[in-house]
């Protein structure tokens, strides 16, 4: 009855990490394929951010859903500033009001972290951030390409609601988060926000 | 001797069945055995199985890579060997009638110091891994991802309870200690488990959001906690509530040797069970805190159809708590949990049966005999003790065996002084007895022992030589 048992528990062992193993296979094949359209993204946000601040909100959000990007931008202006209140953005803002409203691209510093280094650049127009981009991901892996694709674009429509780097950091993309929004708020530092 | 409670059924009426039927549900309950082995270690394969579905082998591309893999799948398995400690001591009852409580228990002891090893290598070579890809040695590395990541902080505190379980677990570590210290020890694993969780799925990339292998963690996570809430806090709490147990009176047995009757509700439910332990929790000034493990030492007595009827213990001043046990005062209420363990007609696998105990180790014995089924000739009770005195409830024991049709030996006496692997008194070891002349056919029986730890070990190595196999022995530790 023993032998039973042991031959069993080997048997389904081995079955289920052989599945595993499979499915893992697989997961390489397509990661690879997601490694190279993300280098893609990344080339022509980048040459558009360079253009112009229009141009740039234009042309990202054909990457990433172009109704949200309106959206947000406009509605949640009035909650952006009451949040953005806390750390001296409210107060700067009727100062400092033409920097803001002339708006333009910010770049934020560049942070190391263990998988890469991550950078973003935001846009602003007439005080709000209208769009961030991710110049920099964690890439060093394809583990970290993986998590950096999901993250980008959940931390974007995060900051873009709150107008702040003051937003949850993703499930299991915690360096990458936090890296990402210290990048955002030498941005938004930059921009006088 | 006016402590008799005899038996309100004909003994075992309702659970006879035919010739067979042992073997039958004996080869069930193997089947769930190594079912139970098979899912534990398909569980760990599943851990392991997520990182692999996830392509972690490309970790093994940069030696950095290869280690911090290696670190992951150490962390997998050790969490999923944390799991199976946390189900085993979880009191489920499919593991506890397949296995019994006290080998569940032995496999929860044996995962200890593998599953320890595991999350110790997961955070060592992890912390070496994400050194070497930051150009940090590990120490610097580990105090970063303190410093700078978000619920690490947690995750190394973790750890360092974890290690203080472990430890206090050892024998040798235990030992020196009183049971309530390593009991408050032990209940850290609940803050070592909760604190370990916010990293696995924060910083860990296996479980990150929107992947299956989160809600795989999670259901497994979710799954062991529930059955922990269900059952070893909610069964305990319904149970007191639906048998409602009150001290009826205390009657001394023999000196030092007290029987606690107990009148309660819907004991009918409860039927079978003797020779069962429950836990005990005497709801009076000074040891309600307090539990107390004991077998039945008689069937539930039913006074009518609705359960209405009486429990009875017999304990014997062991321990501190069980010398209190003798001043409980009628009135008193009780909380019980269980039955649990297989010390019972659960575990039969054959149609005779050899039960050998000694001292108060009788006592589940007395309450065995009574319900387990037998046809007249197919059962023999040993009782040992070292005088007469010492057979507690052993003239209980002659009349359910005149009813039923037992053999019964009383063996007196103190131990051999010279022969020290010996069981019986001095006077049988020198005319050579062995366990075979006291029951001939125990090769084809189930040996039930019940006594102290050294003495125990005798009887089971004198029943193994006389041809008795491990799945037909059925022992009960009783000195905790």
């Amino acid at each position: 009855m023993r032998i039973r048992a042991a031959v069993s528990a080997a048997l389904a062992s081995a079955g289920i990490l052989l599945a595993g193993w499979q499915s893992g296979i697989h997961v390489e094949d397509t990661r690879s394929a997601a490694a190279s359209t993300s280098a893609g993204i990344n080339g022509t946000t980048g040459t558009t951010g360079a253009t112009g601040a229009t141009g740039s909100t234009g042309s990202s959000s054909s990457s990433s859903g172009s109704t949200d990007t309106g959206a947000s931008g406009t509605g949640s202006s009035g909650a952006g500033t009451g949040t953005a209140g806390t750390d001296s953005g409210a107060a700067a803002e009727p100062t400092t009001g033409a920097a803001a409203k002339a708006g333009g691209t910010y770049t934020g510093s560049v942070v190391q972290t263990r998988f890469g280094a991550v950078q973003v650049q935001i846009t602003v127009k007439a005080g709000a951030i209208t769009d961030v981009e991710a110049l920099q991901l964690t890439d060093d892996d394809r583990k970290s390409v993986q998590i950096s694709n999901r993250a980008a674009p959940l931390l974007r429509s995060e900051v873009l609601a709150a107008q702040s780097a003051d937003v949850q950091t993703i499930g299991g993309a915690t360096v990458t988060s936090v890296a990402y929004l210290n990048s955002l708020q030498a941005a938004i530092d930059a921009a006088n926000l | 001797m006016n402590t008799h409670l005899l038996p309100a059924l004909p003994a075992g009426s309702r659970d006879r069945k035919g010739p067979g039927s042992f073997r039958a549900r004996h080869r069930r309950r193997l089947l769930r055995t190594d079912l139970l082995a098979t899912a534990a270690w398909a569980s760990i394969a599943a851990a392991v199985a997520l990182w692999l579905a996830d392509g972690g082998t490309s970790g093994f591309s940069t030696l950095a890579g290869a280690f911090t893999s290696l670190g992951i799948v150490a962390g997998l398995a050790g969490m999923d060997l944390v799991l199976l400690m946390l189900l085993l001591a979880a009191r489920i009852p499919l593991i506890d009638q397949t296995v019994g409580h006290d080998r569940a228990l032995e496999f929860h002891r044996k995962l200890g110091k593998p599953s320890l090893y595991l999350l110790l290598a997961h955070g060592i070579l992890i912390a070496i891994g994400y050194g070497m890809t930051e150009g940090l040695d590990p120490v610097s590395e580990a105090v970063s991802l303190w410093v700078l990541v978000p619920d690490m902080w947690l995750a190394f505190i973790s750890m360092a309870l974890f290690i203080a379980v472990v430890v206090t677990s050892l024998v040798a570590v235990r030992r020196r200690f009183p049971y309530e210290f390593w009991y408050a020890v032990h209940l850290l694993t609940y803050a070592a488990v909760a604190t370990s969780l916010p990293h696995q799925f924060s910083v860990g990339g296996l479980f990150a959001e929107g992947t299956w292998q989160r809600w795989y963690w999670l259901a497994v996570c979710i799954a062991t906690g529930a059955a922990l809430l269900h059952y070893r806090v909610l069964e305990p709490v319904i149970a007191t509530f639906r048998h409602q147990l009150t001290v009826s009176r205390v009657v001394q047995v023999a000196p030092g040797v007290v029987s606690i009757e107990m009148h309660g509700l819907r004991l009918n439910e409860l039927a079978g069970t003797g020779g069962r332990f429950f836990i005990w929790r005497f709801l009076a000034p000074g040891l309600w805190w307090h539990p107390h493990p004991f077998s039945l030492s008689a069937e539930p007595l039913q006074f009518d159809a609705s359960g209405r009827g009486l429990l009875r213990i017999t304990v014997r001043n062991l321990g501190r708590g069980s010398a209190q046990l003798a001043g409980v005062k009628p009135g008193t209420k009780v909380a019980v949990e269980g039955p649990y363990g297989i010390f019972s007609t659960a575990a039969r696998s054959r149609d005779r049966v050899v039960m050998i105990g000694a001292g108060i180790g009788i006592t589940p014995l007395r309450a065995l005999l009574e319900s387990t089924p037998f046809a007249p000739g197919q059962a023999t009770v040993i009782l040992r003790g070292r005088s007469e005195q010492e057979l507690y409830l052993g003239d209980e024991i002659l009349d359910l065996a005149r009813n039923r049709g037992a053999t019964v030996f009383h063996l007196t006496g103190a131990r051999s002084a010279r022969h020290t692997g010996s069981w019986l008194p001095d006077s049988a070891t020198n005319a050579g007895h062995r366990l075979a002349d006291y029951a001939p056919e125990i090769a084809d029986a189930d040996v039930y022992v019940c006594g102290p730890a050294a003495w125990a070990r005798n009887v089971i190595a004198d029943a193994r030589a006389a041809g008795v196999r491990e799945d037909q022995l059925h022992y009960e530790r009783f000195d905790w």
